[in-house]
């Protein structure tokens, strides 16, 4: 194994979705975005509801996309661990499936604006978020 | 001899159908079992994972605690998360659990203001409905294997409870999966978070650059530690449900069975006495001809 690869890990309750060296990652933490590179300085961070750029040592062109719903990001010795209730990779995700959601929340954020209730306002706005950001990451493939 | 020839020939029908109903409902646990044996398998790396990052970020921290998630408050009610299952034919599954916390209840507790109950499960609902004890908040209908957007509901809820401070400590009780014959009842203290008791893991010397600041990022973490907790011992509660459900199932088969044998050896006993009845009769009559 060479000095400048990384291992990038991301784990949800429903087991390990992703477990691959890297060798380079954008993604977007809630101070916005960031480059990571293998032996950068050991950080803990928040992530957004966002995707993740994975480039792969093994083919130089090819560059992994995962959707994270938002999560925590640790970065240790080269070990970069993504906590998150979910994520999934582009080509994992249902499009029909996150399509649905998102006519869902739309229509319920519709409804939540209709009877003004600002809490019901802000969790539909963030299913809908995750919902466009799974269908913007699905588009890579 | 009480019971005629086609009473114990219904009886033994009735029966065999019985234990063949028995016999498939242990099969289906049996394959939910596994399901859900690698289920809390997968979910056991993630709890790990989680479990370490929350200890990489506190250990590093020398100052006490500020978040209010790990501020241990004067107790004045305990929430109890209570995990039985919706439906029965799982043996002992229910009054297991719910034994041992009614007992721990009646121990800790003198009156009924210091503590309240969430309950997963309908039985459990039920059960401390009917004994009027105040339960705050009851969800049912949970799947076989639940995912965790749909026990969110009731996570989020105890999370939020507890930082509203309607009660000072959350306990989750449920039964612990052993293995397929064994599960033991257990009351687990879920909040506020202490790491206390994993005394032997080394603080790691490492500095962690921390963006946006440790307050923030506990914020964001600590929920989501409690959550992945507290869904961990539902999974965990969970397999010991569908272990309980085949255990059950299994002896009800084994005791239909052993039923249809004795069954079988009285309808043989029955017919045996016709026919010597029968051909004591026919002697009787020829030899009186």
């Amino acid at each position: 194994m060479s000095e400048n690869v990384m291992t990038l890990q991301v784990i949800t309750p429903a087991g390990v979705v992703y477990d691959h060296h890297a060798n380079y990652i954008t993604a977007r933490t809630t101070n916005g975005e960031i480059g990571i590179l293998p032996n950068m300085i050991s950080t803990i961070t928040g992530l957004e509801i966002d995707e993740l750029k994975v480039s792969r040592p093994d083919d130089e062109t090819h560059v992994d996309y995962i959707a994270v719903n938002g999560g925590i990001i640790e970065i240790k010795d080269s070990l970069v661990t993504i906590v998150a209730d979910s994520a999934e990779r582009n080509r994992d995700i249902d499009v029909s499936r996150a399509e649905r959601a998102k006519i869902r929340a739309e229509k319920a954020l519709e409804v939540a604006k209709a009877e003004k209730k600002s809490d019901e306002i802000k969790r539909v706005e963030v299913a809908l978020h995750r919902a466009l950001n799974r269908l913007n990451v699905s588009s890579h493939n | 001899m009480g019971a005629s020839l086609n009473e114990i020939k219904t009886k033994i029908a009735s029966t065999k159908k019985t234990s063949q109903i028995t016999g498939a409902m242990q099969m289906v646990s049996a394959a939910k079992l596994q399901k859900a044996e690698s289920h809390a398998k997968a979910f056991q790396t993630y709890a790990e994972k989680v479990r370490k990052i929350t200890t990489d970020l506190v250990s590093s921290d020398n100052e006490p605690a500020k978040n209010p998630m790990m501020i241990k408050r004067e107790v004045k009610k305990t929430g109890y998360l209570v995990i039985t299952s919706d439906r029965g034919l799982v043996g002992s599954y229910n009054s297991n659990i719910l034994k041992s916390v009614i007992s721990n209840i009646r121990k800790r507790h003198t009156n009924e203001s210091e503590y309240t109950i969430l309950a997963l499960g309908g039985t459990g609902a039920d059960f401390f409905k009917a004994r009027n004890v105040k339960v705050s908040y009851v969800l049912r209908g949970l799947s076989d294997q639940p995912t965790f957007e749909e026990v969110r509901a009731i996570v989020t809820e105890a999370v939020e409870e507890y930082q509203a401070e309607e009660f000072d400590e959350l306990y989750v009780c449920y039964n612990h999966h052993v293995n397929s014959l064994v599960s033991e009842a257990r009351m687990e203290k879920m909040l506020p978070i202490s790491f206390d008791e994993k005394g032997d893991e080394k603080a790691s010397l490492v500095t962690f650059e921390l963006e946006p600041d440790r307050e923030t990022i506990l914020n964001q973490l600590l929920p989501q530690y409690a959550e992945s907790m507290i869904y961990g011992s539902i999974v965990d509660a969970k397999t010991a449900e569908h272990a309980a459900g085949m255990t059950a199932m299994r002896t009800a088969t084994d005791n239909a069975h052993s039923v249809i044998n004795d069954l079988t050896i009285q309808y043989n006993r029955a017919r045996q006495a016709s026919i010597t009845q029968e051909i004591t009769e026919i002697v009787a009559g020829a030899s009186a001809l």
